[in-house]
């Protein structure tokens, strides 16, 4: 999918290269895809810790397809995407420990005059 | 002049033994990514700790408050627990009390798609020179996106005006709707989240807009033409793709989970 750069060998001056655009509509097709998946899961199964995980997976996979082909991520220099990548983790981590400490207080609250 | 307190010119310096050439002016390109492209990279980020921040404050206010374990048939809006999202956001435009559980926000999400796939469109056809395709593809950028803040603007009134039945709060009256104190959805944070963070998302696409909107003057005037290339597109296609990229997860933790 690298191959979408624009093949100027060919074009005369002032000529119009062809679009190339099945790839963009190939990733349109696979976020659509996903998005009804996650609908799927919302009505044909009760909320669960493993129906919120099946969304959080899809969910990043969405983000992979946006970031990684749409902002074109995927094909540049591989310190530019760990520069990237490495906040982007310690934001999850962040929110991993948050999510618990809220619901270390939330028991703290609900039980303080049993 | 004996004595000079400005620096010598560093480009005519570096002409002495070795020349300076390329973009960044040091003979080289870090990350071989043009100089605006690597700092909206830089910006995204620092935009992403922002929503970060609003999405882990909505995870760690929604654990600390109790979860509804009954049926979902059986759901109340009640301020004890955290509401169900698709009893809330159930309403469809032109379709009064109709029960369409996050109907409109699937339009929503599938408008916000469309338009990142029309921005790439774009952003391929600058790559290309072609001006006619920009302008129409960022037309269609703009198009949707402006679909997209009409269509936030009425899930908001929706919002603020509340269901027919209402909740009875406390005090024995029936209230409806949201509002920064008080609402019939549930604990007072849910709408506070609400407000503050789809506001914040469609400030951004709105910013988004107004920078498309320039875009597309530029180029019809052939602004990007007479630069010899449409970086320009690229680089607020990247924030597009970004606020896109936003709502996507906005989607999946206020609407989904």
């Amino acid at each position: 999918m690298a191959s979408h750069a624009t093949t100027e060998h060919t074009l005369a001056q002032g000529e119009i290269a062809k679009p190339n655009t099945a790839w963009i509509w190939r990733v349109f097709g696979v976020l659509v895809g996903i998005t009804a998946v996650e609908f799927v899961f919302v009505f044909l199964m009760h909320p669960s810790t493993l129906r919120n995980s099946i969304f959080i997976v899809l969910t990043i996979m969405k983000a992979f397809f946006i970031v990684g082909e749409f902002m074109h991520l995927k094909h540049e220099t591989k310190g530019l995407i760990w520069t990237i990548l490495v906040p982007v983790a310690l934001l999850v981590w962040l929110l991993v420990a948050l999510i618990t400490e809220g619901s270390f207080i939330g028991e703290v609250l609900q039980n303080m005059f049993k | 002049m004996a004595q000079s307190t400005t620096l010598p010119h560093p480009a005519a310096s570096a002409t002495h033994d070795a020349p300076r050439t390329g973009n960044w002016d040091g003979g080289n390109e870090p990350f071989k990514a043009s100089y605006g492209k690597l700092m909206m990279w830089f910006f995204l980020l620092s935009d992403a700790f922002t929503f970060a921040a609003f999405l882990t404050t909505y995870g760690m206010i929604r654990h600390k408050h109790e979860v509804f374990t009954g049926e979902a048939k059986d759901f109340v809006f009640s301020t004890r627990w955290w509401p169900i999202p698709d009893h809330v956001f159930n309403a469809f435009p032109g379709m009064g009390e109709a029960n369409v559980p996050l109907g409109f926000v699937a339009l929503m999400t599938m408008i916000l798609i469309l338009s990142s796939v029309t921005m790439v469109l774009a952003v391929e056809a600058g790559h290309r020179m072609d001006k006619a395709d920009v302008q129409k593809w960022l037309l269609w950028t703009i198009l949707f996106g402006t679909t997209f803040l009409g269509s936030q603007a009425w899930e908001w009134t929706h919002f603020i005006n509340g269901h027919h039945e209402g909740t009875v709060m406390a005090d024995g009256t029936v209230f409806h709707g949201a509002n920064l104190a008080m609402n019939q959805y549930g604990p007072v944070l849910f709408a506070d989240l609400f407000f503050f963070i789809t506001g914040f998302h469609g400030t951004h696409v709105f910013s988004g807009v107004c920078l498309l909107v320039w875009c597309f003057i530029a180029t019809t005037n052939g602004t990007f033409e007479k630069r010899g290339h449409y970086e320009m597109i690229e680089k607020i296609g990247l924030y597009w793709h970004f606020v896109d990229l936003v709502w996507v997860f906005v989607f999946t933790f206020f609407y989904l989970v």
